[in-house]
Order: structure tokens, then sequence, then C-alpha cells
């Protein structure tokens, strides 16, 4: 869940046309129109990325008249097929997986299975990565690739790939390192118990009287 | 008769936080506030050179002394020179030594190899654009000729093969022939890094591309992840371009000296020592602290405020040992951030809680630019003023902040709030203060009581503990 509270407004007479926000924006929702950068508002999430790497500072965050909250209902799915995607990443479906929205693996794996095939996709239904940018793509590409898509990278720097966890460190490493302090076995029994732990209660926040 | 608590330093004009005009007052204005030495609490913390009666000047000559003998043959004539850095050097004791170190490698290189293709390349953390303030501020883009510039981790990135599979860095990093790896041994996030390979830490962060520091955050566990870094720098790719490291060695009461090094484990393993043994008591102290209110008050984000070199972060922890690695997570980190469920419970019982001696929060100025949800959410905390209540809501990592927190219209109000509601006397300032820290008299009363207990209970027990689990000798 993400409340959308600030849009980008382009200076045109500042802009240069580098394109370099259409290459960072997370929910790719900027294009170039004759050499100047064009903002999509409806796929606009705020995250403020562009603003943050225009090279001419001719982007302003402003705060929008109304906010909007972006997020994917979990309760029309069935949660045994968000479970089955979940644990197959490796993620326990309540655990935050963005840590600026507080959106949940299972929120993610939701938007998945209602059609969003790409990080781009995922951020704008759920508004995921809208906040740092920066840490949340590897649990995002993890759920994807645990629901048997391999999604398209865009023409941009939005992201590069999948990258090696903790269960895929071969074992002559683990000896190789083993005595430095990183404890990789430990944290795979740790993350293992995570990611089947199951919350006492489910689909719900209100607090109930036992 | 108790010292006068230290003058902070004045708040920093930055996009990140509020502007300095509406900081109205800082906490250590208040006459029940008091200063404890880093000394005064533990004898045998280390001189430091800065600061000091030497002023800029010995941190210049620390940094040619140790520079003198480093091998830069490698670099030749007309090749191209890389220097890193990374913003957290610049929030130390003002900044300014972290600046001098950078001014000195370019003389250094400048005049020991001729080349005149030396850049300056300054990573980030959260906050992309906060470099570019230092470069302006230090005026190093004179100083670099015109080739200092700021990197965020959303710029283009470039693969890099390592011995766990591929991982991302910065191209801007990497497009030189060599790399000059300039940092300082400030332990600053131990509930993230643990005090494991810390010298190696920025090829996983200021210097790699999202999907890395993801893989550090998500991927590999509160302890393996570690390992991002070390598999990075590793490779044979990096090594190909790795000249030597320059960093500024630090303990919680300033400077203490220049350490250069072509073989960056040498460099490692000697600030893992010194680190755990400089901030080790300090931040077991603190952890002794039965209860208080905290005072935020530092030009940084929330978790990175300090007090005598312990930041924010690693006082909502201080209920554990951070150092000890046979503590899965601590209370706060990441990875326990995740593991809170929706109803809010832990989803294993190995989360602890975050420190129960935190009473009540009084935010008077910490920066946006990083999620800090988490401790508003944990911990009741007062913002002071409107206008920083309304930076917190319209920054897009903080859009949850003022969910949880409250705000007071000065700090006289937010303290008088704090201490009804804290139902303590007992305050400590995170406000960066050089040298100690400040804190209310009746917390400056306990921590003295306590400190010989602890500063014998690091030297025999847990001193040994922390390097063995290390792979390290004493």
């Amino acid at each position: 869940m993400k409340v959308v509270s600030v849009k980008p407004e382009i200076d045109a007479a500042k802009c240069i046309g580098c394109g370099i926000c259409t290459k960072v924006c997370p929910s790719a929702a900027i294009k170039l129109v004759d050499r100047k950068a064009v903002v999509k508002e409806a796929d606009c999430r705020g995250c403020g990325g562009c603003e943050q790497r225009c090279p001419v500072y001719a982007i302003t965050m402003v705060k929008l008249e109304q906010p909007f909250t972006v997020q994917v209902d979990i309760t029309d799915v069935s949660y045994d097929e968000i479970e089955s995607i979940c644990r197959n990443a490796k993620l326990n479906p309540e655990q935050i997986v963005c840590y600026c929205t507080t959106t949940r693996a299972e929120e993610v794996a939701a938007a998945i299975i209602k059609g969003a095939k790409s990080p781009e996709e995922i951020s704008r239904a759920t508004g995921i990565r809208m906040g740092c940018k920066v840490e949340c793509i590897q649990p995002i590409l993890r759920l994807l690739k645990a629901a048997g898509i391999e999604p398209v990278r865009p023409d941009g720097y939005q992201w590069y790939g999948l990258t090696p966890t903790v269960w895929d460190i071969p074992e002559d490493v683990k000896a190789k390192y083993g005595s430095r302090g990183f404890y990789f076995d430990e944290d795979i029994k740790l993350l293992d118990k995570v990611v089947n732990a199951k919350p006492e209660r489910r689909n719900s926040d209100e607090k109930t009287c036992s | 008769m108790r010292r006068p608590a230290l003058k902070p330093l004045p708040p920093r004009p930055s996009q990140y936080g509020i502007a300095p005009e509406f900081v109205k007052k800082r906490m250590a204005e208040y006459p029940e506030m008091t200063s404890l030495l880093l000394k005064e609490l533990f004898p045998d913390t280390p001189d430091v050179i800065y600061p000091g009666e030497g002023g800029i000047a010995a941190v210049r000559k620390a940094a040619e002394t140790a520079l003198a003998k480093v091998d830069i043959s490698m670099i030749k004539p007309g090749q191209s020179v890389n220097v890193l850095a990374s913003h957290h050097g610049f929030t130390l004791l003002g900044g300014e030594p972290y600046a001098e170190l950078l001014r000195v490698v370019r003389d250094v290189i400048a005049e020991r190899t001729g080349t005149t293709e030396i850049r300056l390349r300054a990573g980030v953390g959260l906050r992309f654009r906060e470099t570019e303030e230092y470069i302006k501020r230090y005026k190093l883009d004179e100083y670099y000729k015109g080739k200092a510039r700021g990197m965020a981790p959303i710029d283009e990135g470039i693969a890099i093969q390592t011995e766990i599979g591929t991982l991302y860095g910065l191209k801007a990093v990497y497009d030189a022939d060599w790399i000059i790896h300039v940092h300082n041994s400030d332990v600053r996030e131990v509930h993230f890094h643990r005090q494991v390979d810390r010298a190696v830490k920025p090829f996983g962060m200021s210097y790699a591309r999202i999907e890395t520091r993801s893989t550090y955050h998500w991927n590999m566990g509160p302890r393996g992840a570690n390992f991002t870094a070390r598999a990075i720098f590793e490779s044979e790719f990096v090594q190909s371009k790795f000249a030597f490291a320059a960093f500024l060695n630090m303990s919680p009461s300033g400077v203490v000296g220049v350490m250069a090094e072509n073989d960056l484990y040498v460099l490692n393993d000697q600030m893992t020592k010194d680190g755990l043994k400089y901030y080790g008591k300090i931040m077991t102290l603190l952890g002794e602290i039965d209860e208080c209110i905290v005072g935020l008050d530092f030009q940084c984000p929330v978790p990175y405020v300090f007090a005598a070199g312990v930041i924010y972060a690693n006082f909502v922890g201080a209920n554990t040992d951070l150092f000890d690695l046979d503590n899965d997570l601590p209370s706060y980190t990441w990875y326990t951030e995740a593991f809170y469920d929706k109803a809010g419970k832990p989803l294993i019982d190995e989360i602890a809680p975050v420190n129960p001696a935190i009473k009540m929060v009084v935010h008077n100025y910490a920066w946006g630019g990083y999620p800090n949800a988490f401790f508003s959410e944990h911990i009741p905390t007062v913002v002071v003023g409107r206008e920083q209540a309304d930076l917190m809501s319209s920054d897009p990592q903080n859009v949850l902040y003022m969910n949880y927190a409250t705000i007071a219209d000065n700090l006289d109000t937010a303290m008088h709030f704090a201490y009804k509601a804290g139902k303590t006397d007992k305050v400590i300032i995170f406000d960066g203060a050089m040298g100690g820290v400040n804190v209310s008299c009746s917390l400056a009363d306990h921590l003295v009581a306590k400190a010989p207990g602890v500063s014998e209970k690091v030297d025999k027990i847990l001193m040994p503990k922390w390097l063995k689990q290390r792979g390290i000798k004493r």
C-alpha cells in the first residue's frame, strides 16, 4: 500500500532531453516527446527518482491536491496460490518486502496473480519501490521467478537482474570464508524459520478477544 | 560540579532536512543537561589528532605520512584514477577531516604519478544528492579540477562476476584504470554490518547498484549479508583496478589517525579490532541505561543521529549485544523490521523487542531520506514543529512516519510532555557532540557509576569472544 502525495513537474525550458529520468523511473512513467520529458501521471507513483537524478534540476516534486492510495486487494485471490508463490520465493507471505511502503510479500504475489508481469507493473499496482527506490528489487524479482515469470528488462537502468541468495552459496565458498563471521548456515536456518512461520491471525489487523 | 553540555554543530541547509531557521532551540541548551567526555568514562580511550590543537593540519600531516608508505607505482602518467568516497565520512566532525583526506589523496596521486586524470566519485545512501551537497560545501569540485560528481544506486550499472554469481556495481565507480577506496572506520551501522568486513562494505553499498544493495538486505541474511561486499571486492574485475585504500581511523572521541594500505584486508583486520575496542565499551555502557528520554538533534536521518559516536539505531538495539554474532537479529535491522506480521507481532521468537529503556523520543531535528517509520511505530515519538512533520509526510520514504508520531509546537512543550509521559528525568541527546555525550545530570550519574564495570567486562569477557567470532587474533 502506498499513499501517493507528490508528483513531478517538469520545466520544459530547462529539460535538455537527456532521458535519464526515463531510465531511472521505477514505474516507467516518463517518456521523451520531441526531446522533452513527459510524465504519464496515471502511472507515476511519486517516488521522486526523476527529480533526484535530473542533471539540470529541471524537475520539481509538488504536492498533489488530492493524494491517492494504490493497493492490491488480496481478498479476491486464492491465499493458497499466494502462499505457494511466496514460499517458493523463500519469503513469508506476511513479511514486509518494502520498508518505505510496508508492502508485504502477499500483496506482491496477489499483483502477480492478477496479471502483473514486471517490476514496473507491480510498482504501479502496489506502490512498492516508490520510497527509497533501492532496496526492494530482489524480493520482487524473486516473487516473479517463483511464479514462473521471466520479466523483460525495460530500456533503462530500472533493474538488471536477479542476484544470488544465501541458499545459493557453494559449499567451497562457505568453507573458504567460514571463519570470518559470515554465519551462512546459521542465517539459512534463521531465514527458513521465517519462511515457514505461520502467523497466528491472517487477513485481519483487528484486535479480538480470545 | 558538572561540565556544561557540549555545543552541537549548527543545523545544515539541505534538501533532506528543514531549513535551519526552523530549528529554534537545541536540547543541549537546557540547564539540566551536562556532558560526559569519553576519556572520563573510559580512561583508555585513545588520544585523537582531531579535534585538537593542530586543527585540520594534523589530519593532512597524518594522511601524508600514511600515504607515503603506500605503493602507487602501478598508476602511470596519463592513466585515469577514480577516488571513491561515501557520504558517511562527511557527517563526521563537521565533515572537514574527511574532505581534507580526499584533498590529500588527490595531491599525493598527482605528485607521485604525474597523472592528471583524477576524478572524485562520491556515493550515497538513500539521499541521492547528498554528496553533491558536500562536494559543493567543501569545494571539492574545484580541488578535483571540475572532475567531482555524486553517484546514486539507480545510476547506470555494470555486471560483476563473483564467486557466488553476478552482482552489480555502479559504472561510474569502475570507469577508470584504477580505483582508490577512501573511507573511515567509524562503526556507525553495527546493526547491519555487525563489525564484519567493515572496511569492505562500500563495495556492496555506496559503490553498488540497487540489485546488490537489495541482495545485502534481502537475500543473504543478517550476518551472511556482509559477504556481499567481499564477493564483489574479491572479483577479478575489481582486483584488477584496486590500487589502495585510505581511511580516517575514528574513535568516539574523534580522529585517531589515518590508515592507508595496498592490502585492504590488513586495514580491515586492524579496524575491526580498533572498532570493537573503541566503540565496544561505550555501546555496552549505553546498553546499561535503565530508562531515558531520547533527543534526536542532528543533521541526518533519524537512525543516524549520534551520541558519543553511537548512532540512535544502535541504541534502539542496545538491549542486545550487537557485536555478538551468536545473536541472530538485532532489535532493529531491516531483516528484523521485515519479520513483523500484519498484526505487528514477530513472525519468529528470535525477534528481540526494541530497547525498553527508551520511554519517549523527542525529535527536535532530524532529516528524512531514509525509511524512519519503524522508529515512530515502535517508540512513542513527539516531533517538534509543523515544518518537520510536513517534511516527513511529503518524503516518499517517510509517508507513514507521522501516522505514529505526535507534534509539539516547540521544544519546550515537547520536553514537558516527554518528562510527564516518560516518567523519567534521564535524557540522552543524539546531537553529534564531539568527544563526549550530552545527557541529563541524572543520567550522567548513572553512566559514571556503571562505566568501570562495563570496561572490565568488555576487556575480559566480550572482546575475546567478539574477536574469535570474526577469526581475528588479539
